[in-house]
C-alpha cells in the first residue's frame, strides 16, 4: 500500500469516528450522558491510579449538562433544553 | 459566588402576546421567536442584562398568562414562577409586567392580579407608539398612583425602547413592595380578589387614566369583515396557502438552477484534481453529491418561511384559527391546536412543545399525536425531489387560462393531505374515546400589523443558518457514514456484480426489500430511510451518494440525482414515496420530545405504530393501484 493511499484511509478514518460520535451525542444525548455518569463513576472509585482518576474527572459530564433533560432536538428551538 | 454580587432576578409576566419575549430580546440581546399571536412562549427563558448603572439583572421570559389560575400548563409555569414555586428556580426578586397598551381593558386585570403578590413590580405599558397611532391616551402618572407601582412605557420593537424601563429598574427599591392592595379601594377583606372585584378595579382605572376613541382599530374591522367571513374569510385563507406553493416553485427555480450548478462544477473540480482513491469517492460521490444534494432546496425553504414569517407577524394566524375552529371541532380538535399544528410546518418539536398552552388533556394529546403529520421543511427537499423528477413543469388551468404551475399544484396537495390525514386520524380518536365533548375557543384576536422587513429578514436568516448547520452537522454526519456504509467491503475478486452490492449498506438494502417490495421501493430507497429516521432531508442525501456510487463511469455519476430517478424509476414508484413521506418516518428527536411531554413510552410507541403502519398501507395502496393504471 503506497503513503498517499494509507494517508487517504487513515482521513476517512478519522472522519467516520467523528461522524460516528457526532451522530450518536446528537441523537441519543441522554444514553451518552448516563455512558458518561457511568463511566466516570466507575473510574474516580477509591483505589484507582490517580491517572484513571483524572480521567474520570474528564469524561464526567459538568454539572450544568448533567441536571439537563436534552431533547436532543432540530435545531428549529434555541431555547435552553432546561425548561 | 458571592451572593451580593449575584444578578437580581427579574421575571418578564404579562398577558399572552403583550410583547414580553421582544422586550426579553431588546433587553437581553436574545433572539427568541416572537410573532403576533398568543402563545409563541411556552416555557421560561432566560438572558443577562447589564444596566448602565453596572446593576445585574438576570431576566427571565415567562410563558403569558391571563391569570394567575392555571388553565394550561404554561400558564402553570408562569405562575410558578413568579410565586416562587417552580422546581429548581429561585423566586424573582422582581417582576416587570408587561402590558399591551392598545388592549388595557384586558391586560390591567392581570397587573392587579400580580399586584396582590407582593412582589417589587414595575408596569411596562408596552406597544405605546401603536396606542398613540390609534388616539389612546394614557395618563402614566395617574396609572402609578393609583396601582402603587411605577409604570413606565416601552416600545419593544424599536432600538432604545425599553431605555425608560431600565432606568426605572435602576431607580427601584427592592425592599419596597406595592404599597396598595385592591382591598384598600374596596374595602372587602378576603374577597378583594375576587374576579368581579378585579373587573371593577379595571373599569375605575380606564376611567380614571385612559382615554380610548374606540375599543378597536377601525382597519383591523373592516378586514375582519371580510376575512372573518365565513365564506369569503375561508376563501381567503385558501387563496393565501395556495399563493404560497406557487411562489416556491415559482420564485425559487433560478436560484436553484445555480446552487445546482455550483455543486456540479466543485464535484467536478475536485474530482479531476485529487488522485483516483477512496477519498475522492468519499469527497465527490459523498459529500459533494449527497449535502449538494439538499443544499440546493435552501431557496424554496426559504421562500416558505417568508410567508410563514409574514403571517405570523400580521396577526393573520389566530383567525385562520377562528375560522377553522368548526372543521377542528367536528374532528375532535379545537381551535386552540391552530397554533401548535401551524408551528409543526416548520418542525414538530417546536409545535409538540407548543401544545402546552392547550387546556384540554384530551384536545392536547390528540394534537400531539397528529402533530407529525403536519410536513415539517425537512420534508420540503424529499418533496422537491420527487416532483422535480416526475411532474412536468407546466402550466395548468382553468377554461383555456393556464396560470397555475403544476409542481406548485402537487405540492399544495401533499401538504393539504398531511392536514386532511391529521384531521382524519383525530376524528378517529374522538371516535376511538367516545368522547362527544366539545370545548369552547376563546382566542384573543391581535391587531393587524404590517411586517417589519427588518423582522423578516432576521427571521430568514436564522431559518437559513438552522439549514445550513443541519446540513454541515447531521446531514454531512450522516452522509459519511452512509458512503463509508456503501462502500465497505469492496467487492471479492470474483465478483459478478456491481460492488456496492456487497457493501455493508448495499446487503441490508436488499434484505429489506422482502418488507419494502409490496410498496415499490428498491433497495436504494431502503437504505436511504434509515438514516432519514435521524432527520428527513437525509433521504436525499442518501439517495444522491447511492447513486453516485452506483453509477458505471465518472459522467453517470456526476449526473443530479433528479434526472437519475426519473430515469430509474417508475411513476408508481414515486407515488408510494411521496405518500410515504407524508406519514412516515418521525425523526427520533421528535420521538423524545413525545416522550418528555406526555411522560410516557406507551404513547411513543403508539405514536411511532400508527404512523409507520399508516405509512405502509397508503404507499402500498398508492402503488399497487398505480401499477394497475400501468404507471408502473
Amino acid at each position: 500500500m503506497s503513503a498517499s493511499l494509507l494517508l487517504q484511509y487513515v482521513a476517512i478514518g478519522v472522519a467516520v469516528l467523528a461522524s460516528a460520535v457526532f451522530v450518536i451525542k446528537r441523537q441519543f444525548p441522554n444514553t451518552v450522558l448516563r455512558m458518561r455518569i457511568a463511566c466516570a463513576l466507575s473510574l474516580v472509585r477509591e483505589g484507582r491510579p490517580a491517572w484513571l482518576r483524572a480521567l474520570g474527572k474528564r469524561i464526567a459530564p459538568p454539572a450544568s449538562i448533567a441536571e439537563a433533560g436534552a431533547c436532543g432536538g432540530c435545531d428549529s428551538c434555541e431555547t435552553p433544553s432546561r425548561s | 459566588m458571592n451572593a451580593a454580587a449575584a444578578p437580581l432576578r427579574l421575571a418578564l409576566i404579562g398577558n399572552p402576546n403583550s410583547g414580553k419575549t421582544a422586550l426579553f430580546n431588546l433587553l437581553t440581546g436574545s433572539r427568541q421567536k416572537v410573532a403576533n399571536y398568543a402563545g409563541v412562549t411556552v416555557e421560561r427563558k432566560e438572558g443577562r442584562l447589564v444596566a448602565p448603572s453596572g446593576r445585574q439583572y438576570a431576566v427571565l421570559d415567562l410563558p403569558g398568562a391571563y391569570s394567575l389560575h392555571p388553565a394550561s400548563l404554561d400558564e402553570a409555569i408562569a405562575r410558578d414562577v413568579c410565586r416562587g414555586f417552580y422546581p429548581g428556580e429561585p423566586a424573582p426578586d422582581a417582576l416587570v409586567c408587561v402590558v399591551d397598551a392598545t388592549n388595557l381593558r384586558l391586560h390591567l386585570r392581570f397587573v392587579l392580579e400580580l399586584r396582590e403578590i407582593g412582589k417589587p413590580m414595575i408596569v411596562a405599558l408596552n406597544m405605546a407608539d401603536a396606542a398613540r397611532r390609534r388616539g389612546i391616551a394614557i395618563d402614566v402618572d395617574a396609572l402609578q398612583r393609583e396601582l402603587g407601582v411605577p409604570v413606565v412605557e416601552t416600545v419593544a420593537v424599536r432600538s432604545g425602547g425599553a431605555k425608560a424601563l431600565v432606568e426605572a429598574l435602576d431607580r427601584m427599591d427592592l425592599a419596597a413592595a406595592p404599597t396598595k392592595p385592591l382591598s384598600e379601594h374596596h374595602g372587602a377583606g378576603a374577597e378583594a380578589a375576587s374576579a368581579q372585584d378585579l373587573h371593577a378595579e379595571t373599569r375605575r382605572l380606564l376611567a380614571l387614566a385612559v382615554t380610548m376613541p374606540r375599543r378597536t382599530a377601525r382597519i383591523d374591522d373592516a378586514l375582519d369583515r371580510w376575512l372573518l367571513h365565513p365564506v369569503f374569510g375561508l376563501f381567503a385563507l385558501a387563496a393565501v396557502m395556495f399563493l404560497i406553493f406557487q411562489a416556491v416553485y415559482a420564485w425559487a427555480t433560478p436560484v436553484m438552477d445555480g446552487i445546482d450548478a455550483g455543486t456540479a462544477a466543485l464535484g467536478e473540480w475536485i474530482g479531476a484534481t485529487l488522485p483516483e482513491g477512496p477519498l475522492n469517492s468519499l469527497l465527490v460521490d459523498g459529500i459533494i453529491a449527497g449535502v449538494g444534494g439538499v443544499i440546493v432546496f435552501l431557496p424554496q425553504i426559504l421562500i416558505l418561511f417568508a410567508f410563514i414569517l409574514a403571517l405570523e407577524e400580521s396577526g393573520y394566524l389566530p383567525r385562520a384559527a377562528f375560522l377553522l375552529d368548526r372543521m377542528m371541532a367536528a374532528a375532535g380538535l379545537s381551535g386552540r391546536s391552530f397554533i401548535p399544528l401551524l408551528s409543526s410546518f416548520a418542525c414538530a418539536i417546536p409545535g409538540i412543545m407548543a401544545t402546552r398552552s392547550i387546556q384540554d388533556p384530551r384536545d392536547r394529546l390528540a394534537t400531539i399525536m397528529v402533530a407529525p403529520l403536519m410536513t415539517c421543511s425537512a420534508r420540503l427537499p424529499v418533496y422537491a425531489l420527487l416532483i422535480g423528477a416526475f411532474i412536468p413543469q407546466q402550466k395548468v388551468g382553468l377554461l383555456g387560462i393556464n396560470v397555475f404551475n403544476l409542481q406548485g399544484l402537487v405540492l399544495f396537495a401533499l401538504y393539504a393531505a398531511g392536514i386532511l390525514s391529521a384531521l382524519a386520524v383525530s376524528w378517529v380518536m374522538k371516535k376511538w374515546r367516545r368522547d362527544k365533548s366539545e370545548h369552547a375557543l376563546l382566542l384573543e384576536l391581535p391587531s393587524y400589523r404590517l411586517p417589519h422587513p427588518r423582522d423578516l429578514l432576521i427571521g430568514l436568516y436564522e431559518r437559513a443558518m438552522i439549514f445550513l448547520k443541519r446540513v454541515g452537522g447531521i446531514i454531512l454526519a450522516l452522509t459519511i457514514l452512509l458512503w463509508f456504509l456503501l462502500s465497505f467491503p469492496a467487492a471479492p475478486p470474483d465478483a459478478v456484480g456491481p460492488a456496492i452490492d456487497y457493501s455493508f449498506a448495499g446487503r441490508i438494502g436488499h434484505a429489506m426489500t422482502a418488507v419494502f417490495a409490496p410498496v415499490g421501493f428498491n433497495w436504494q430507497i431502503c437504505i436511504a430511510l434509515i438514516p432519514g429516521m435521524a432527520a428527513r432531508e437525509v433521504a436525499v442525501s442518501s439517495l444522491a451518494t447511492v447513486y453516485a456510487l452506483s453509477a458505471a463511469d465518472d459522467d453517470a455519476a456526476a449526473q443530479a440525482l433528479s434526472p437519475l430517478i426519473a430515469d430509474g424509476w417508475s411513476l408508481a414508484t414515486a407515488l408510494s414515496l411521496l405518500v410515504w413521506f407524508i406519514y412516515a418516518p418521525q425523526c427520533i428527536s421528535t420521538l423524545a420530545t413525545i416522550r418528555r411531554e406526555t411522560n410516557s413510552w406507551k404513547q411513543v410507541a403508539i405514536s411511532a405504530g400508527y404512523l409507520f403502519a399508516l405509512a405502509y398501507l397508503a404507499s402500498f395502496v398508492t402503488y399497487q393501484v398505480a401499477v394497475a393504471l400501468g404507471a408502473g
